[in-house]
């Protein structure tokens, strides 16, 4: 185990007149070739879920069409006052938030304080303690709904978000992530030089690492919102669709025997805006360099 | 951290004992005249809502909810709240392809002749009735909608074909099954550009077993390897797809969607829900379609029953109800609205069925094509894994099409395939 | 070991309050995880496992006490032994690539980009795109008559390929898909872990004319090691429960191809649960699939671990 907690690599400062120099060389911009790439793996990105909106702006019958329909049609309004009257989408949009907002928050504090823990403390049968946490990763989740939801059942959860909620308020992910991220990002000799001053742990942990954590905190919170939106499987099973969640939702408006991809899609769609607004203020976050002016500097 | 350590395995060590004994059996015959609250799940259109409404003004003290999820989502959480005896719906609806698993484990469901359902047995076919049974008697579901089945045709292919385009004629170019591929080969060599005589083979081998007295099971046993029937069926649709007549088009693949429209293949055996499917698909085609009689005589494809779970609170008022929207009144009522096809034999006199046409299909009568394939269609015992003895079937049969077994070599797969699920 | 000694730099004369703290506050921290983890992720284990030892079906009230034989079943399941095969080959062709391409992509998102966030929001699209959207899309793409890759392959003189048929094509499609939803998700853990890197040292390479690509092999890839490990794991872990991708590429079927040519074991277990409902042989399935992705990320540690030290 050591491996994953190996030493930070002792880098060695440029003399501060190259540095000066350089930073100048370095601001300059990436080239258009960079453009050129990110522009086509952004198409490829970007294709299928504007499909999406051309299905949802058609009726059904445009996925008949040869070749199919690539432009917008007229319908998107309609499909989207449909899509509202059938299913109560603003109660499973605001439980939808509650649940991958409580689930973010929780897992991000709880996987940067254990990661904390396992990267950069030292104590008895800390690796045998990490490597039963990923190991919990492994564990299939498929048929852990029956159990669970027994579970469920007798603390009677079963119909609210609690349900939802709980179970995924830590996971492996997240701590073994923020476990390998610390150990590289927080400079063992600072937090050496915390103690001697007389920092307690948990002074340590709020002046030092999670400012350190930042990045990674952002990454893990994309990452943790999005799972917990998307989840479907267990939300499916334990509530209802009169208490539902999106993806909840997502399975009434597609529930014909014949599909309706229009509105199928057009749910679909409902369903990620709120994604995006998350992912421009986390991605945001994602600055480097936060350490570099404390450590070095 | 010892104290936690210490509280948590003492309660689930509570929760395993207890967790295995199965819920408590609260008091199921709660009086009729209090207020009754039922929830009614399905999956897809069953035309019910209006009829929701219209059943609280009947019953003021009856409360009505109703969850709607894709059909697997549907059958999948039903296992789920079966298996742990709750949070399943008072009234559940199970569909065709599932139903076999559950009557065959009939304990979590209320045995509805205990409310009398034996006195409304003649609304149904006997097989729709069969199926919604178990193997000792005991009835678990009401029938709904059924699929019934009929043979689809494209009149501007045929007629380049050279072939008859008037239904009453196609019908005659296929009585058997046989005829239908001679038909087939045809078809095939007038060389029609870009177009085939049928689809592919899955609907056409599930037609032809349907139409055997004996299918998949015998009693208890699984006799694919020794009913000539399955056999037949198998065999005959192997030679369609070795004569050349596939149009490889897997059902529900875009290319089979969008084969409606571009006219790929020639022929489609057409449950009446494919009506509405080949509408939305080929909004154009309009006219190009007909449909006439399937060959063999009766067939079905799809339908469902609506059931009561014992662990409901109120299953003599669920069942009330179940009784009621599957009660003749109330399915024509959603036939009209919706176009579901009911499986209530004592309606097809009824001049909202038996005088029903569609105009897309050059004005067909498809109320009498469908209610004739209904009524024909013989029981056939199912038997509780027929739905993956099936998939198996349809695989080999796709292994054929795709080219990479001789209809021999599948079929001794299959053989083996079906073993391995027993 | 880099991990705080504190002792012995303290002293023990700091008090106890301090001690408790040394000693204590990492179990503090680490609590949350355990206890929830006892809460709801033992019973489920300890359940299925109970499970595993019956014949028991979901919808049935008699669970017959079978001791290991479904565990004896399955070793002679060759549907099981084949699931297997193909989810380590689909796990192979997709994983690798994919690690790869996210690689590269956090580098060039590391850069001083014009609208950095929108670029780095697109890394993520894939993974919230409707699934049902993706399974139109990627069924049009490998479409046998209309597709698009066929017809450019036709360019090229090769001949139409049925691409769900065969075993190689259905992989390297399902990989496809993988490598597509994928790859910008672990582009983003690389891109949070290249933020921990003093840009002092990219600045001195670019100074000795170090290009781009030599910056990270030589720079990046050595500093965010753990990462990479962290992402192997979890890309075997993750690559080992592949269901989604192969159970949209065969349209909803549970089978995986009418050979079960793509068919992954975590599909394989979702249809004897739920497809036949046969609870005890999937929970006994699900163990050995939990035995199997242990052993196989413990061999993957050690590699990569060793590639470290070579």
């Amino acid at each position: 185990m050591a491996t994953t907690l190996a030493p930070p690599p002792r880098h060695v400062s440029p003399p501060q007149t190259a540095r000066r120099r350089i930073r100048r060389l370095s601001r300059r911009r990436p080239g258009k070739l960079t453009y050129l790439m990110l522009t086509a793996i952004a198409f490829f990105s970007f294709f299928p879920l504007y499909w999406s909106v051309v299905v949802a702006s058609q009726d059904n019958s445009a996925l008949g069409k040869i070749p199919p329909p690539v432009l917008l049609g007229g319908n998107l309004w309609f499909n989207l006052k449909r899509a509202f009257t059938m299913v109560p989408f603003e109660k499973a949009l605001i439980n939808s938030f509650l649940v991958a907002g409580a689930i973010t928050l929780s897992v991000v504090l709880f996987s940067t304080l254990a990661g904390f823990a396992f990267a950069k403390l030292r104590f008895r049968g800390r690796n045998i303690l990490l490597l039963s946490i990923i190991g919990t990763m492994m564990v299939p989740t498929t048929l852990g709904i029956i159990p669970l939801y027994m579970l469920m059942a007798k603390i009677q959860w079963t119909g609210t978000i609690y349900a939802v909620i709980v179970p995924a308020m830590v996971n492996g992910f997240g701590v073994f992530f923020m476990t390998q991220y610390l150990s590289e990002a927080v400079p063992t000799e600072l937090l050496e030089a915390g103690r001697v001053d007389g920092c307690s742990t948990i002074r340590l942990f709020w002046h030092v690492v999670l400012p350190a954590a930042r990045p990674a905190a952002a990454v893990l919170g994309m990452l943790t919102f999005l799972t917990a939106w998307n989840d479907f499987f267990w939300p499916l099973v334990v509530l209802t669709p009169e208490d539902p969640t999106v993806q909840v939702v997502l399975s009434t408006l597609s529930a014909g025997r014949i599909t309706d991809y229009s509105l199928a899609l057009t749910g679909a769609l409902i369903a990620i805006l709120p994604l995006l607004v998350v992912f421009v203020v986390l991605g945001k976050q994602i600055i480097g360099g936060i350490m570099q002016g404390a450590v070095k500097g | 951290m010892r104290r936690f350590t210490a509280v948590v395995p003492i309660a689930i060590a509570a929760m395993l004992a207890t967790a295995a004994c199965g819920s408590d059996d609260g008091d199921n015959q709660a009086a009729d005249d209090g207020p009754v609250s039922l929830t009614v799940a399905t999956f897809g259109e069953f035309g019910y809502k209006e009829l929701y409404e219209e059943y609280m003004k009947l019953h003021p003290n009856v409360k009505i909810t109703e969850r709607i999820t894709k059909t697997e989502d549907h059958h999948k959480n039903l296992a789920a709240h079966l298996a742990t005896n709750t949070g399943a719906a008072d009234i559940e609806a199970l569909e065709e392809g599932w139903i076999g698993q559950f009557t065959a484990q009939p304990s979590k469901f209320v045995d509805l002749t205990e409310y009398g359902a034996n006195d409304i047995k003649a609304q149904w076919p006997e097989w729709k009735w069969n199926v919604g049974s178990s193997k000792d008697g005991k009835v678990i579901g009401l029938g709904t909608d059924a699929g019934g089945m009929a043979m689809c045709y494209r009149t501007d292919l045929f007629q380049k074909a050279g072939l008859p385009t008037d239904r009453a004629e196609v019908s005659k170019l296929w009585p058997t099954w046989e005829q239908y591929i001679e038909t087939g080969k045809k078809f095939e060599a007038a060389k029609v550009p870009g177009a085939h005589f049928f689809d592919g083979p899955t609907v056409m081998y599930r037609s032809i077993l349907g139409q055997a007295p004996v299918g998949l099971y015998d009693g208890d046993n699984v006799v694919v390897d020794s009913n000539p029937d399955v056999k037949k069926a198998f065999d005959l649709s192997a030679q369609a797809v070795t004569s050349g007549l596939s149009a490889r088009a897997e059902a529900w693949t875009p290319a089979w969607n969008a084969g409606f429209a571009k006219g790929t293949f020639a022929t489609l055996a057409c449950p009446s829900w494919m009506m509405a499917y080949i509408q939305t698909q080929a909004k154009d085609a309009s006219g190009k379609w007909d449909i006439a009689d399937v060959p063999g005589g009766g067939g079905n494809w799809g339908g469902s029953w609506l059931t009561v779970p014992k662990q409901g609170k109120h299953t003599k008022a669920a069942y009330e109800l179940a009784k009621w929207l599957t009660a003749p009144e109330q399915e024509v009522k959603v036939f009209q609205k919706y176009g579901n096809f009911p499986s209530t034999v004592t309606l097809y006199d009824d001049p909202a069925i038996k005088d029903f046409v569609n105009p897309y299909f050059n004005n067909a009568p498809v109320g009498q094509i469908f209610s004739k394939s209904v009524t024909t269609m013989k029981p056939q015992y199912l038997g509780p894994k027929a739905g993956d003895i099936n998939t198996q079937i349809i695989n080999g049969l796709t292994r054929i099409e795709q080219g990479k077994q001789t209809p021999d070599q599948s079929w001794a797969q299959v053989l083996t395939d079906v073993k391995a699920l027993l | 070991m880099t991990q705080l000694a504190t002792e012995e730099r303290v002293g023990p004369r700091r008090g106890l309050l301090h001690r408790l703290d040394v000693k204590g506050s990492p179990y503090l921290y680490i609590a949350p995880f355990f206890i929830l983890f006892l809460g709801f992720g033992v019973f489920p284990l300890i359940f299925t496992a109970w499970v595993s030892l019956h014949e028991w079906s979901l919808l049935s009230e008699e669970h017959t006490w079978i001791g290991f034989g479904n565990y004896t079943k399955l070793f002679d399941d060759p549907a099981f032994w084949n699931a297997l095969w193909n989810t380590v080959s689909i796990w192979v062709i997709s994983t690798v690539p994919q690690l790869l391409l996210a690689l590269v992509l956090a580098h060039i998102l590391n850069q001083r980009l014009r609208g950095q966030t929108f670029w780095r929001m697109s890394a993520l699209i894939p993974n919230i795109t409707s699934v049902a959207a993706v399974a139109i899309i990627f069924s049009q793409l490998f479409g046998r008559d209309y597709g698009l890759f066929n017809w450019v392959l036709g360019l090229f003189g090769v001949d139409k390929i049925d691409w769900t048929a065969n075993t190689w094509s259905s992989h390297v499609a399902v990989s496809t898909m993988i490598i597509w939803r994928w790859t910008g998700y672990n582009a983003l853990i690389y891109l949070a872990a290249m933020q921990a890197v003093p840009k002092e040292l990219y600045d001195s390479a670019s100074l000795d004319g170090a290009s781009s690509f030599q910056q990270l092999r030589k720079i990046t890839v050595p500093a965010i090691r753990p990462t990479i490990i962290f992402t192997v794991i979890i890309s075997t872990i993750g690559g080992m429960q592949v269901l989604a991708e192969p159970l949209l590429f065969g349209g909803n079927g549970l089978t995986g191809g009418s050979d079960r040519q793509f068919q992954t074991l975590a599909l394989y277990l979702y249809e004897v649960a739920f497809g036949r409902f046969d609870f005890g042989y999937a929970s006994a399935s699900s163990w050995v699939m939990f035995l199997i992705i242990v052993v196989v990320a413990a061999i993957n540690f050690g590699i990569t671990s060793r590639l470290r030290r070579s």
